[in-house]
């Protein structure tokens, strides 16, 4: 009788099953985890649960500190700016313009770079290699000056901003998946499916793109962290969202000149940056961390 | 007296959810001058047995053992860092792939020089460092390689493994050892180069009167080239004798299974026909059978290998089983 | 050798090639008149424009201009700035040393401390110092920049009053600009106050170097952590130590080497991460260098120095990048052969 398992308590769950299974046992990756699935909830709803509007300006209740100072207001919980603006409103609401939109980039930039990477992997000869220069040229340009350089281009405002930093972010995914790619190639079991009549398109959807899914993920985490670094990074150089607009790192740019007397204008907008990039370096920590446990078991 | 007496030996691995007994209580005792051949399929943990006698296992695997004599000095009494300097003052290993086993970014020379033993050197500094090139050089030569200043100035991945294992062997000689691991020396070679690191082996054994364990899963070289055999499989003790008795006369199953699995050793074959194997495959180390680990492959296991076999010694032949085929011969 | 050099150089000529293009097409697409953008004279005449049309033959085909561009940048003329109506060859010349200074500081301080500590994270593996590494590590790595160079200046200019928060020097001292490296600069002048004005420029320089080192040395942690872990994994360390070596000498004589060499790779990648941070914190710092030039250049729309900041800054780089490969093939052996492709 041909059985499938010799040991029948032993089962075999698919890549992505293990993956989580892994992902699961790390505590602190858990709780990253849920963190960035709290900002995604945060991004998307905020326009819904912001208890004042983030833009209106509140002329009573200028540069109030925070609920648990001795001058502060429970009803402003985290204090106002020197415009009267809430700063809890502003913070989820920019929650929405740094976390959120970082994440439509990241996608937008992932779906870009990974076609061109891949059509570029099956380039060979002098396409390819200067496909590679072109690509180290782009990649040797920091990433900042690039962005302002396109924004230069572009114009200010929200929009190009985006444009910019998809622009940045598509030659580092173009890169990794042009690598990745590469090396499935030289293996063995491309090989066979090629033996058995495949063409590329085929060997590309059905047998690499689930064995390099992984590295694209965990360069997305990466890409993400970057990506709201550079979308404060824009903010706080005033070339990014137009000005009532309350991204993180325009608040913060905002609050520089208030630094001494009203701090809180500079700390909470860093916090909400800080807290934001460490939730998203956790989830890619514990993704490279578990698709590192099941390389090895 | 034995050089090396190891009785029981176990090693575990604790992991976060189980321990496993990746060896369960292997013996194994060497005199001088003797070469003993240790043969198994991979995974019956051969080599993680040389690596604890050396002392090279890392934190994970608990070695523990009844007996562990090395000339005559109960080794156990001491902590593993004692042990370690006992060990390696008089035992040396040769490792499987001897280029991985270079450092790439150092030339052999260097590896050789740090591989000389610094208390046999006198005088001054910069009389040391001359004496330890000539010693370098006298290694190399006493493994056959004659040419020494091309060797000495390339890097590993210069060499062909062949040359590579003879510098391994040369660094083991370094500290003129009295045992000899050999952890399947010619695994990654062609059949050519086998048999010139067999040959010096053999040569450096009566020489030297230095003895060798030589580990392989390849049972035709280790008949040929050795004196007794010890048999393992999934980390238990199965046989041990001298070559002679093992090879004309096994006792244990599995034994006579490897012998019919190879046709060299079986002459009367007749032509086409099927070579005789075990069904199944060795088991993993997350599903270890209790009792006798061949027992769901072996053709003569019964309702007693649930427990595991003790060993029993017929003049110097000693088989772990309860079904042995002695009562065949 | 050789071959690896005439490798190297052949991409060196390629890749500058690509960057001065790259340059010049900026000037057809960035707003306004593309000689108006080359040149950066804002309020030309009528007749002067076409005398810049002659100068740049402005008239004829794509790679004809691009050619005279490249003559343009070879005799040092970068046309003159839209802001200041300086040419900007000498901005760039007052401004380059500065920022390289920084930058070469942080990229030495991130590597000094950075690959140490991964170091010990990696032998250490999987016990608490291990943990409490990795953990200040990512912290370290999740930072805004901006905001850690403001938490800096408050803390250890404002509130402790240790380190100045301004400038490459206190105007007090008047040394003379020659190289434009404040350090080298000191070395050369003849002022009687040298000494102290070598502290009062390292106290200037440790706050904005630090600040920048911060991201990439908490790379480096990383990244030394990996290479030695996957060092302490292969087949030489565990026959040197049945070879009779003590860990530390395992360590120092092999391990090292191994694992440095991976990661020397990837600290010429990282220059361009550096320069990044390095041109926020030098607007936050007021160093005088490329970085703050150029955002300025962005506020006013000065079209010209953006181009030619980019090809600097981008050619600097990118040299940076091959000397660390030069470095990596002095210590690898490996690398130096033929097969070892770009």
């Amino acid at each position: 009788m041909a059985r499938n398992s010799i040991y029948q308590e032993e089962t075999f769950p698919s890549p992505l099953i293990r993956l989580w299974h892994s992902f699961r046992e790390t505590k602190v990756v858990m709780i990253g985890f849920s963190c960035f699935l709290f900002l995604f909830f945060l991004a998307v709803f905020a326009p819904i649960l912001t208890p004042y509007s983030s833009v209106e300006n509140n002329l009573d209740y200028l540069l109030l500190p925070p609920a648990w100072d001795v001058n502060g207001d429970v009803s402003f919980l985290l204090g106002t700016d020197n415009l009267g603006r809430d700063m809890l409103s502003r913070l989820m609401h920019g929650t929405s313009l740094t976390f959120g939109l970082s994440f439509v980039v990241v996608i937008t930039s992932l779906v870009i770079g990974v076609i061109i990477g891949s059509l570029s992997a099956l380039t060979k000869g002098i396409k390819s290699s200067f496909l590679n220069h072109f690509l180290d040229v782009i990649l040797s340009i920091p990433s900042l000056l690039l962005a302002i350089i396109i924004v230069a281009i572009l114009g200010p405002g929200l929009g190009n901003t985006l444009w910019a930093i998809i622009l940045v972010l598509i030659p580092q995914f173009v890169h990794i998946t042009r690598n990745a790619v590469k090396e499935e190639f030289t293996k063995d079991y491309v090989l066979a499916s090629r033996l058995d009549g495949a063409n590329s398109l085929r060997i590309l959807s059905y047998s690499i793109f689930p064995n390099i899914i992984e590295k694209l993920i965990s360069q997305a985490t990466l890409a993400q962290s970057a990506a709201i670094l550079d979308i404060a990074a824009l903010g706080f150089l005033g070339l990014g969202a137009p000005i009532p607009l309350p991204e993180w790192g325009a608040m913060l740019s905002n609050g520089l000149g208030l630094f001494y007397t009203a701090p809180w204008t500079v700390y909470l907008p860093g916090l909400a940056i800080l807290f934001s990039v460490v939730a998203t370096n956790l989830v890619g920590e514990g993704m490279r961390h578990a698709l590192k446990q099941s390389k090895e078991s | 007296m034995n050089l090396l007496d190891i009785r029981n030996l176990s090693i575990e691995l604790h992991s976060s959810h189980n321990s496993i007994l990746a060896v369960d209580r292997v013996s194994l005792s060497m005199k001088e001058g003797e070469v003993r051949g240790l043969v198994g399929e991979s995974g019956s943990g051969k080599s993680l047995l040389a690596q604890a006698i050396i002392g090279v296992l890392d934190d994970r695997w608990h070695v523990h053992a009844d007996r562990f004599h090395w000339r005559g000095r109960d080794l156990l009494r001491l902590t593993p860092e004692e042990r370690k300097v006992v060990i390696s003052q008089d035992v040396a290993m040769i490792f499987q792939e001897p280029m991985a086993c270079l450092d790439p970014t150092a030339s052999i020379g260097e590896q050789l020089e740090e591989a000389v033993n610094s208390e046999q050197l006198s005088g001054y500094f910069w009389q040391k460092s001359q004496q330890r090139k000539i010693a370098a050089t006298k290694l190399l030569h006493k493994v056959g390689i004659k040419n020494h200043e091309l060797c000495i100035r390339s890097y590993p991945h210069q060499l062909t493994e062949a040359l590579c294992q003879r510098v391994m062997i040369a660094m083991a000689l370094a500290k003129k050892p009295l045992l000899l691991i050999a952890d399947e020396p010619t695994a990654a070679m062609e059949n050519s180069n086998q048999g010139q690191i067999f040959r010096l082996l053999a040569s450096l054994n009566q020489l030297k009167n230095m003895s060798i364990l030589l580990i392989s899963h390849d049972l035709e070289n280790v008949t040929h080239w050795t004196d007794t055999i010890t048999v393992m499989y999934s980390g238990q003790f199965v046989e041990a004798g001298t070559t002679k008795q093992i090879f004309t006369k096994p006792y244990h199953p599995y034994t006579r299974a490897l012998l019919d699995s190879s046709p060299k050793a079986n002459i009367e074959l007749p032509a086409k026909s099927r070579l005789m194997t075990l069904p199944g495959s060795i088991p993993i180390l997350q599903h270890l059978p209790i009792g006798c680990r061949l027992g769901p492959r072996c053709p003569r296991a019964q309702q007693e290998c649930v427990q595991a076999p003790k060993v029993k010694n017929f003049h110097g032949h000693q088989v772990s089983c309860h079904f042995s085929l002695r009562d065949n011969y | 050798m050789l071959n690896f050099t005439i490798r190297r150089l052949y991409l060196l000529f390629f890749t500058m090639f690509l960057l001065t293009l790259v340059s010049f097409s900026l000037s057809f697409l960035f707003p306004g008149e593309q000689l108006v953008n080359i040149s950066g004279k804002v309020n030309a005449t009528p007749a002067q424009l076409v005398l810049l049309a002659e100068q740049y033959h402005h008239h004829e085909g794509f790679f004809t201009q691009y050619w005279i561009y490249l003559q343009h940048i070879f005799d040092g003329e970068f046309g003159v700035s839209m802001a200041s109506h300086l040419p900007i060859s000498t901005e760039i010349i007052n401004l380059l040393p500065a920022t390289m200074e920084l930058s070469l500081t942080a990229l030495f301080i991130a590597m000094i401390i950075g690959i140490p500590v991964g170091f010990i994270a990696a032998i250490r593996h999987k016990k608490l110092t291990d943990n409490v590494i990795l953990t200040i590590a990512m912290l370290g790595y999740s930072i805004p920049v901006f905001w850690l160079g403001l938490l800096a200046i408050l803390v250890f200019s404002i509130q402790l009053n240790w380190l100045p928060s301004a400038g490459q020097i206190s105007l007090l001292y008047e040394i003379k600009h020659v190289t434009g490296m404040q350090f080298i600069d000191i070395l050369l002048s003849d002022s009687e106050y040298k000494w102290q004005a070598f502290q009062n420029a390292t106290s200037h320089l440790i706050l904005p170097a630090c600040v920048i080192a911060l991201a990439p040395g908490t790379l480096f942690i990383r990244l030394a952590r990996t290479a030695m872990m996957e060092v302490l994994e292969k087949g030489y360390i565990r026959a040197a130590k049945s070879k009779g070596l003590t860990f530390n000498q395992i360590i120092y004589r092999h391990a090292i080497r191994n694992a440095l060499i991976n990661v020397i790779r990837h600290v010429g990648l990282q220059f361009a991460n550096l320069i990044t941070i390095a041109m926020v914190t030098e607007v936050i710092f007021s160093w005088p260098g490329i970085g703050r030039w150029l955002i300025e250049s962005i506020y006013q729309r000065d079209y010209t120095a953006i181009q030619a900041g980019l090809l600097v800054l981008s050619s600097s780089i990118f040299f940076v990048h091959i000397l660390t490969d030069f470095i990596y093939a002095a210590l690898n052996p490996l690398a130096r052969d033929s097969k070892h492709g770009a």
